[in-house]
């Protein structure tokens, strides 16, 4: 850019009313943050300095939440149950959600749009109509409190949930790409493996990140499904947000919480290029 | 895609089917298994339980409020977000944090400070000069809480989905409209609102299938109190199931829900439509 049209922009009065948007933009951002900056900073007081007036924003840290009451409890044990159950689920719907949707997105099959609807219609399937007879059934087969019955379980919400957002993402590829390829003399399988899949790798991966959280943060079915092998964090904190004996430790809670969110929040932020685009695009697209 | 249909049939369709079949048998709590058919009595029994219908007007109480207010504060913060200047990108990225809070921990924490006694929110509040609030232990205060914390959660996921639509939209138009004459008003209705609608009706649809679902968030927060005001129609089901072990008047009230959601996703898919064709 040439100097003139640097000079030029800044030479362009800005009004107050930009100030103010910009101003209004950081504040919003700065409370919706509060919360969860609090919820670190508390995760590291002693018990007392919790609950004070006026609250405490500056005081020694400490790690005897982490330590004492986290490393020698279950906690570690039911984070590692976490990361076995959402990945597992979350690879698991992503392989079969995402060549359903490519199958939705390509095939001209009479109904296509049907299944579509038909597809965002199962994403309203109240999930405690699935806990019920999911509990049953594996309590049944002795299949309760297991990784596997639980990943199974969140496939069932997260497969459709796929299934929509690769649909969409794969529509908006031209059909060029697969006929200049079934041209060269690849199969349709190999069309999708060899064109389609390395094209879509930041929708197919902004969508295998959605996929963990959700499973990673899910409740009902780790509630219904697991009671002390394959518990899953979610299970922990509502265990300690609800204790009505004891009453709540906070400072338990707010560190598990940290442990939990901290993970997810860096790597969101490392691909938050994609995740935002992939949300956007998820929502409005299909 | 024959992977997908064969899991979902599996995960998907069986449960359903099985939930219908237990809502119209009685169940053997010794074996676990519906042993008699008997008709619609469970859903007799459903709906002549008062608890039942507090649920479900709670629930649209909640849903009644929180899905506007998500809408609009989603839509409002990116309007401010989307102002040119450096930290743009910054900003829009730490919207990405609330929305990666599990529901319980978020819960849980808004529980921490809401606390009547000794929260923040409280303190903040009397800087203010207003009283102490009872938000837990107050029936109305209960549900502003659980719209509260839902709305922190939920509005950065719009928000995020309105700072791209508001970004695509065409510039040209807009500046065509300037040299037209048309004020700030006459541009927002006649352009801005029409150009938006299939976003804001997208948006809506999502956070509909989302909020419907409300479980987590109630459960750690308030618990479903004081006594009944809070206890989202997801939740009396659940408690009802595992605590009272009542699984065939369960699977009734999860069929009832079941429809119902169905009938009234199918409905807004259709006003969205219609909507979308009006402007």
């Amino acid at each position: 850019m040439s100097a003139s049209l640097r000079g030029a922009r800044r030479r362009r009065p800005i009004p107050v009313g930009h100030y103010l948007r910009i101003g209004g933009g950081v504040l919003a951002c700065g409370l919706f943050l509060f919360p969860v900056c609090w919820m670190v900073l508390t995760s590291f007081k002693l018990p007392v300095e919790i609950f004070t007036t006026p609250p405490t924003f500056i005081f020694k840290p400490t790690l005897v939440n982490y330590i004492s009451n986290i490393a020698h409890s279950d906690v570690p044990y039911r984070m590692m149950n976490t990361v076995i159950v959402a990945t597992g689920a979350g690879a698991l719907s992503l392989v079969a959600g995402s060549m359903a949707g490519y199958a939705l997105a390509r095939i001209r099959l009479r109904g296509a749009a049907t299944m579509g609807a038909l597809i965002l219609l199962s994403r309203g399937v109240p999930p405690i109509a699935l806990a019920v007879p999911m509990f049953l059934v594996s309590r049944k087969l002795g299949l309760l409190d297991n990784h596997i019955t639980l990943i199974l379980a969140y496939c069932s919400f997260l497969i459709p949930y796929v299934m929509w957002l690769m649909r969409g993402f794969f529509m908006s590829l031209p059909v060029e790409l697969e006929e200049a390829a079934k041209l060269d003399g690849c199969s349709r399988f190999g069309a999708f493996w060899r064109i389609i899949v390395p094209i879509s790798l930041p929708g197919l991966l902004s969508t295998l990140i959605f996929s963990v959280i959700l499973a990673w943060e899910e409740l009902l079915f780790a509630l219904v499904l697991t009671n002390r092998f394959a518990t899953t964090i979610p299970v922990a904190v509502a265990g300690i947000a609800g204790d009505t004996v004891n009453g709540a430790n906070w400072g338990v809670l707010t560190a598990v919480g940290t442990l939990t969110v901290i993970p997810v929040v860096i790597f969101a932020l490392l691909v938050q290029k994609w995740l935002i685009k992939g949300l956007a695009d998820g929502a409005t697209k299909g | 895609m024959s992977p997908a249909i064969l899991l979902l049939l599996v995960i998907l369709a069986y449960p359903i089917f099985y939930t219908v079949q237990i809502s119209f048998a009685e169940m053997d709590l010794s074996t676990f298994t519906a042993t008699q058919w008997v008709g619609w009595d469970n859903y007799l029994t459903v709906i002549e339980d008062d608890r039942f219908w507090k649920s479900i007007r709670v629930t649209g109480v909640y849903l009644v409020f929180a899905l506007p207010l998500q809408l609009l504060l989603g839509f409002g913060i990116a309007f401010l977000v989307n102002a040119e200047w450096r930290g743009r990108g910054i900003v829009r990225a730490l919207f990405l944090i609330p929305m990666v809070v599990a529901p319980v921990v978020a819960g849980g924490v808004w529980r921490m400070m809401l606390d009547p006694l000794w929260g923040l929110a409280n303190y903040v509040l009397g800087m203010f000069g207003v009283g102490a609030i009872d938000w837990l232990g107050d029936a109305t205060y209960a549900m502003a809480t659980i719209v509260i914390i839902d709305t922190w959660r939920w509005t950065p996921f719009v928000t995020l989905i309105a700072t791209a639509a508001l970004l695509a939209l065409p510039r040209e138009v807009f500046e065509a409209a300037k040299i037209d004459g048309a004020n700030w008003w006459t541009t927002f209705r006649y352009i801005t609102l029409p150009l938006l609608v299939p976003v804001i009706a997208a948006t809506f649809i999502v956070r509909w299938l989302g909020a419907v679902k409300m479980f987590d968030i109630a459960l750690a927060s308030t618990g479903g109190g004081p006594g009944r005001a809070t206890n989202v129609i997801n939740l009396f089901i659940y408690e009802e199931a595992f605590r009272s072990l009542k699984f065939a008047e369960s699977a009734a009230m999860a069929v009832i829900i079941l429809v119902a959601t169905m009938v009234l996703t199918s409905l807004f898919l259709r006003g969205t439509r219609r909507l979308e064709n009006r402007f």
